[in-house]
């Protein structure tokens, strides 16, 4: 593992606290390169599909499940149609207040969802995950 | 009340004759030589309550009619009349053709009359399971959508508030600290406003109506305190133009509820940016009608989503707090007062709500 490696973080969630939130955290990680803050999931989209040059780590992306017009599940679908080369550059992670059986179950039907996260973040867990990688 | 309407098939003209001759004041009679000729009754009288027929006919036996008949028309209380008592047809009858009622031929009036109410009960008890079973899974499946938008909803801004609590406990710069509460003020004004929705809907669920005499302008004052104080706030010139001649009857809370959810999405989805921002208010009132406008200028609905809005917890927008539960809400609420609302909405420009609701007559109860 490289010690102090720094990452890019995209939050997606509806919620401005909760984008807040994990702001604030990812940030006291210092482990944080960038982070960006999307309240719609489209838009979020729409930053990836555009963003050129691959960083060294994948950014990690945060994304709600339940938001409306794109929820988490469909924003992870249209992701997973984008080209390789560019999903490639990401590692998403699911962070929701859902206790669903559902919800928890359909996470493990998409490729590229690494974990179930539940809110709120917090420095530990969040700690956890980047420590995994 | 409507007379119960009977379907008699008999190849013997005769008691046909004499049946309807007998039961034409009491019940609705339809009469048919041959089961063609019943299968068209069928056919073009979806009422028919009760179906008595003739065992031994020449082209079938009333069980095999029965039988056929089963599936396409199962409503209907099916009665089998012969003069033949032989156990065979008996349990024929009843495994084959789920009779009702075996009835000997010849009948009496009263064997008849007793059949027909027994039988007109048995429909009515069955008819009413039907409905009964429909709203029970209307019900299951709101119960369904409940459990996880509570989960979510109720869940969601207290989990946000305890984050926040975490990061202002290690925070030490008091603006930023000041900035935290009032975002978990935001988050705890959202879980009220689910709550009180809620409770909206649960009183339009289980309350019943009362009718009074309504006064539009206090209506407005008592709901619109809140908005108009928002509304300068956020500089939304809010312009409320009440026209009442007459006197209008109706159920106060319903129309609160529905001019509350109007107002409030109103003011909450405007476009930020703009510097004209207004909700208008329109009210035309008489002894038969309330026609009810409110527009704004606001964020607008995709065409697309225009169909989903009064779906529970459905949300067109991410701008701003929406519980998913308002126009719901008032949809629910039109329902029980027998009234309409039509949208017209340009997307970035603005929306229209229009209100038709009729008043109940002065004396009725």
């Amino acid at each position: 593992m490289v010690q102090n490696k720094k990452q890019h973080f995209i939050v997606i969630d509806d919620s401005k606290l909760d984008c807040f939130i994990a702001e604030k955290i990812i940030k006291n990680t210092g482990k944080c390169e960038s982070v960006t803050s999307f309240q719609m999931a489209e838009n979020a989209l729409e930053y990836i599909r555009t963003q050129a040059t691959p960083s060294a780590n994948p950014t990690i992306i945060l994304v709600d499940i339940q938001m409306p017009v794109m929820n988490g599940f469909q924003f992870v679908e249209a992701f997973e149609k984008l080209p390789e080369n560019i999903t490639d550059n990401y590692s998403v992670f699911i962070i929701s207040s859902s206790i669903n059986d559902d919800d928890l179950n359909r996470v493990h039907n998409y490729r590229s969802i690494r974990q179930f996260l539940n809110k709120p973040l917090t420095s530990n867990n969040l700690s956890l995950l980047l420590s995994k990688d | 009340m409507e007379k119960i309407k009977i379907l008699y098939i008999d190849d013997e003209q005769n008691n046909l004759n004499s049946f309807k001759a007998t039961f034409r004041f009491d019940y609705s009679v339809l009469i048919a030589a041959t089961t063609e000729q019943a299968f068209r009754y069928l056919e073009d009288n979806n009422d028919v309550r009760i179906i008595l027929c003739d065992q031994r006919m020449p082209d079938k036996t009333g069980v095999q009619f029965f039988e056929e008949i089963r599936n396409q028309y199962p409503d209907p209380i099916r009665m089998l009349i012969t003069g033949y008592t032989d156990i065979e047809s008996v349990i024929e009858g009843i495994n084959r053709g789920h009779i009702f009622r075996y009835i000997k031929k010849p009948w009496t009036d009263t064997d008849i009359k007793s059949a027909i109410e027994e039988g007109n009960k048995f429909f009515l008890t069955n008819s009413m399971l039907k409905v009964k079973n429909s709203e029970l899974q209307s019900a299951y499946d709101e119960l369904g959508k409940f459990a996880y938008s509570v989960t979510h909803d109720l869940r969601g801004p207290l989990l946000s508030v305890l984050g926040a609590l975490q990061i202002a406990e290690s925070e030490e710069d008091p603006k930023e600290i000041r900035e935290i509460l009032g975002m978990m003020g935001v988050a705890l004004n959202k879980l009220d406003d689910y709550i009180t929705s809620l409770h909206e809907y649960y009183s339009l669920k289980r309350g019943k109506l009362v009718y009074e005499d309504i006064n539009f302008e206090n209506i407005v004052n008592d709901v619109a305190g809140l908005f108009k104080i928002a509304g300068s706030m956020e500089q939304i010139k809010f312009n409320v133009t009440i026209n009442q001649t007459g006197t209008f009857s109706s159920d106060e809370v319903s129309l609160k509820i529905i001019l509350n959810n109007l107002l409030s999405n109103a003011f909450k989805y405007q476009r930020k940016e703009a510097n004209d921002k207004f909700v208008d208010v329109k009210i035309d009132a008489d002894n038969t009608n309330a026609v009810i406008f409110v527009k704004d200028n606001g964020i607008g609905i995709q065409a697309e989503h225009i169909d989903n809005i009064f779906t529970m917890f459905f949300r067109a927008t991410s701008q701003d707090i929406g519980s998913g539960f308002g126009l719901y809400n008032v949809k629910d609420a039109l329902n029980k007062l027998n009234g309409t609302i039509e949208v017209q909405s340009v997307f970035k420009e603005g929306t229209t709500f229009k209100v038709t609701i009729p008043g109940r007559a002065h004396g009725t109860k």
